[in-house]
């Protein structure tokens, strides 16, 4: 029996050692959003049986108007978000200097992202709040009385996203400085040879090095604004009047809240596809990339 | 000692102050400090229009960072750079009039060689068509017009290295300025690639000024040699020159390879322009002054011999001999090089270890390890270098030989 | 050195461009500062509207001792940490292994097994809320600590493993050629090859996961409901509900709950940032 083990142990124990983490995986993530895709097509409330509907709920979903709301929302926030890159690259480079004390500051610059997504909610709520907030300070000193924003159904979606993009820009900003970091002395050197500077350097020499780290930074910013559902639930629980849901938020409201989770289920499953197109996407992009070796 | 007296022939070496001569590049009194480190100290070059300049010197001597000086990459703390008369020490690297070959060509991989080539000039605003035309001569003077199209990571490293050139040519710089340029190169590539510098070099007649830790680049390409030392400037000359007549013992036992052998000797008399000196293993010999010198008697000196200089003889009597081992042979094909143990003798930092002399025989000969040997220096090519600091003492000798 | 570097000879230079950094920085964490402040206000100039002007009392103490006497915040803190370490632990175990395969090991599938940790990575948690809640209430563990901890570890392990496989990957072949030849068993090299050389890989994926996983909220709203077993993310939103208009308290507790993380980000800053650069960068 121990020969046999020492003869297969060379592909048994990667094996087993891979195995626990594939079966937690496979079965807590992976086959879960299988499930949900399922139940999407049943009617439920969590207790009862599941009453088969075949595509009964998305049916319901094209008609629902506050569909379109969150959909709308959640378009709004990836076009927002997209501001996270640029300004994320505009503070790197600011904060890119060697000199005394620059250190601390860039570390200081990091702290909204170190914050819960709770915490950043509750921050900005009170910064929102009427009469008190730091937004009504502002305006005070213009003379002027702030909105509520939060309870304004045209101004909420906005400011929900500028809390939102707080920790997202920081996140942008760590990814460029790294990028930074890893600059080609000798093309910068080679750029200043031949008389590139200011905007054309940034342009032609600096932007072009930086390919691989502005693509993760638009990925994970996509993808941060798809699935932001904490801000919204922190915020304002998707008022007034569902007029700030987002997907994440609308589905989660109609599974806990009102017990259909069947339709919660669907409206997961329509945010899943719109991020499976890009998750794809991206990933063939890594793959191809592994596989040249770059 | 006829040879002494017959007049040396002078190698013409660049004068600044010859008529019609312009400086191209002038650095005076060169000062940088990284913080407390004094990485170059009061370097002071004149170079004139046309030459090319080779820096050498072991690692960390300073001549990347003097390179990099006068491309503007890096400031100075002090002094002057000028280059065609202009005073450049505080303009920006595009502004100074040069062009630069990168160690490892820092061609912009994004864009095509055409584009890499017209980028200097793209940045100086010129007129697409002055863009074009400088580009496509480039290209022809570099052989490389059917690549034109292709991006950096299609080339092999041979063609990059002609685009990095080509690109510094089409900015028509008054001085090129090459960062170790053939040291990312296998080793036929790179003396093919020395071979076409240097006729690139006649063809342009430009200003060139040159950094390698090699010295068989040196030798071969320049017109004269900067030996760099710890920030300081050693010497200055054309190849055979330095290799000839080095004015220390740095410089003596930087170029050439196998290095010439120093041996600790002592004064034993001095009459004059000459002195005798010996060393226990080593027979006394008699070496000519440069000027007649004060020599205590059983003063330490060192003895300088290069390898080739070294002969095997039949006995050990006469004077300038030793006595020896051999402890390695090695053959290549058209020289023999014996690494000696030549017990007693005092040699330093030799390329075996102490106690070896490396000697250059060219011939093929049947030596073994553990074969008793006796060696002769040739005493018309003995270097006599001082204690301290390792000057030269020993008199001039002559370039050539016919 | 990009952008050019300020000479170190223009001192004043130097000095006006840290203030105007710091002029930045205060801008930028202008809205915490506001938190700040406001956790220093004593109740009744809260309940009296004033929130800015000159304080009539410093409520500082009063704030935070309140945060901790008059409400489960301290509960909170310990399921926090209860949750949080264990699965930190879980995750870099079964990440390692993983990685370590993955990224050692030809085998057909490895791609794609690699694919989808990656991929897992991306899906909206909304996806997953059902089933896996459900999964809970039937073995019984929906609102206990447990739930959150094996969700941590199972969702963590897809970020981890792909980290932890670059990482790995990176390594030179040479070194597991080495002990092969000499006879190692895969788990020998693992342990004695692999494992000491990723060791600031570690640090820096412990860091990371831990901020995910203690700032996490959409689970703990989702796993959990009584206040015994909630962290501290679900329990400020409670908080917020209970409190609506207590500012002052609101705000300390809000600091309460920031200050743990920064804490840890500051002791660990450089593995925080090189875990985040890493794992972004190669994946």
């Amino acid at each position: 029996m121990l020969t046999l083990w020492r003869r297969q142990r060379w592909w048994l124990t990667p094996t087993l050692l891979i195995a626990p983490g594939i079966v937690l995986f496979f079965t807590v993530i992976l086959l879960s959003a299988v499930q949900s895709l399922w139940i999407s097509l049943h009617d439920w409330d969590g207790f009862g049986p599941m009453v088969w509907i075949g595509f009964g709920n998305y049916v319901e979903l094209y008609n629902d108007p506050q569909f379109y709301v969150s959909l709308k929302n959640n378009l709004i926030w990836l076009v927002m978000f997209m501001a996270a890159p640029p300004i994320g690259l505009a503070i790197a480079l600011l904060v890119n200097q060697k000199i005394r004390g620059m250190r601390f500051l860039k570390s200081l610059f990091f702290i909204p992202l170190v914050l819960a997504s709770v915490t950043v909610g509750v921050v900005f709520t009170w910064v929102y709040t009427p009469e008190f907030g730091l937004l009504a300070l502002i305006f005070k000193a213009f003379g002027a009385t702030a909105p509520a924003v939060l309870s304004d159904e045209h101004f909420v979606t906005f400011a929900i996203v500028i809390a939102a993009l707080w920790p997202q820009i920081t996140f942008c900003m760590v990814l460029y400085l790294a990028g930074l970091n890893n600059l080609s002395e000798e093309l910068i050197g080679a750029g200043r040879v031949d008389g590139a500077r200011g905007w054309n350097m940034l342009y032609h020499i600096v932007l072009p090095q930086l390919t691989q780290v502005t693509f993760i930074a638009i990925a994970v910013t996509v993808v941060g604004a798809l699935r932001s559902f904490d801000m919204v639930s922190v915020m304002t629980r998707g008022g007034p009047f569902g007029s700030s849901s987002v997907l994440a938020y609308q589905m989660f409201e109609q599974s806990i809240f009102s017990y259909r989770f069947g339709y919660g289920a669907a409206i997961a499953s329509v945010l899943f596809v719109i991020m499976a197109v890009f998750i794809v996407w991206y990933l063939t992009r890594i793959i191809r990339t592994e596989e040249r070796g770059g | 000692m006829s040879d002494l007296n017959s007049r040396p022939l002078e190698v013409p070496s660049f004068n600044s102050r010859e008529p019609g001569r312009m400086t191209s590049l002038e650095l005076r009194q060169i000062n940088k400090n990284y913080g407390t480190y004094h990485a170059l100290r009061g370097i002071d070059l004149s170079v004139a229009e046309g030459e090319f300049i080779v820096m050498v010197g072991p690692s960390g001597c300073g001549k990347s960072t003097l390179l990099k000086t006068i491309a503007g990459l890096e400031e100075i703390s002090s002094g002057q750079i000028l280059i065609n008369g202009r005073d450049v020490s505080k303009q920006e690297p595009g502004d100074r009039g040069i062009a630069m070959v990168f160690q490892s060509y820092a061609l912009y991989p994004h864009m095509t060689v055409a584009e890499n080539m017209g980028f200097g000039l793209r940045m100086a605003k010129r007129p697409k068509a002055e863009i074009e035309a400088a580009v496509q001569r480039a290209a022809k003077i570099l052989r490389i017009t059917d690549q034109l199209e292709k991006r950096p990571k299609q080339l092999s490293g041979g063609q990059r290295q002609r685009v990095a050139i080509g690109r510094a040519i089409t900015r028509s710089p008054d001085v090129f300025l090459f960062d170790e340029p053939l040291s990312n190169l296998d080793a036929a590539l790179r003396t093919q690639m020395r071979v076409e510098l240097s006729s690139l070099h006649a063809e342009l007649g430009a200003t060139m000024v040159y950094v390698t830790h090699d010295q068989v680049e040196a030798m071969t390409m320049a017109s004269r040699i900067v030996v760099l030392n710890q920030g300081v400037i050693e010497q200055v000359g054309s190849p055979l020159e330095l290799y000839r007549n080095p004015d220390n013992l740095f410089v003596a036992g930087f170029l050439g390879a196998p290095r010439m052998n120093f041996l600790g000797v002592t004064v034993d008399d001095v009459s004059g322009h000459n002195v005798t000196v010996s060393a226990p293993g080593l027979m006394p010999v008699t070496v000519e002054l440069a000027e007649p010198t004060v020599l205590p008697k059983g003063a330490s000196l060192t003895l300088g011999v290069r390898p080739e200089n070294i002969s095997v003889v039949a006995d050990a009597s006469q004077g300038g001999a030793i006595n020896g081992q051999v402890r390695l042979v090695e053959h290549l094909g058209r020289e023999t090089i014996l690494y000696i143990d030549a017990g007693n003798l005092r040699t330093i930092a030799s390329e075996s270890g102490t106690g070896n002399i490396t000697v250059q025989l060219s011939y093929v000969a049947p030596f073994a390890a553990n074969q008793n040997v006796a060696l002769k220096l040739d005493a018309r090519e003995l270097y006599l270098f001082s204690p301290d600091g390792g000057r030269t003492l020993s008199a001039r000798k002559t370039i050539l030989d016919r | 050195m990009y952008p050019r570097p300020i000479p170190e000879a223009a001192v004043w230079q130097r000095r006006f461009y840290v203030l105007g950094v710091v002029v930045v920085l205060l801008l930028w964490l202008c809205p915490l500062f506001a938190i700040i402040l406001t956790s220093f206000r004593s109740t009744e100039d809260v309940m009296g509207g004033n929130l800015w002007g000159w304080p009539t009392k410093i409520g500082v103490v009063d704030n935070y001792t309140d945060v901790f006497t008059q409400t489960p915040m301290a509960r909170y803190f310990l399921n926090s940490l209860t949750i949080t370490i264990p699965s930190v632990i879980g995750v870099l175990v079964l990440s390692t292994l993983a990685g370590y395969v993955l990224s050692r090991y030809r085998f057909p599938g490895n791609m794609v097994i690699f694919a989808l940790f990656v991929g897992g990575n991306f899906l909206p948690h909304q996806i997953m809320m059902i089933p896996v809640r459900d999964l809970m209430v039937r073995l019984d563990l929906i609102d206990t600590t447990a739930a959150l901890i094996i969700f941590h570890v199972a969702f963590q392990t897809g970020f981890a493993t792909l980290f932890m496989r670059n990482f790995i990957a990176a390594l030179p072949d040479e070194l597991f050629q080495a002990a092969r030849a000499e006879g190692a068993s895969p788990f020998q090299t693992l342990w004695h090859v692999a494992i000491p050389l990723v060791r600031p890989a570690l640090a820096a994926l412990a860091i990371l996961i831990f901020t995910f996983i203690w700032n996490d909220y959409f689970w703990a709203v989702v796993l959990t409901v009584s206040d015994s077993v909630k962290p501290v993310t679900a329990g400020l939103a409670n908080l917020r509900g209970e409190w609506v208009s207590a500012w002052n308290l609101i705000s300390a507790g809000t600091i309460v709950v920031a200050v743990p993380p920064v804490i840890m980000f500051f002791l660990m800053q450089r593995h925080f940032i090189a875990g985040l650069t890493m794992g972004a960068v190669k994946g």
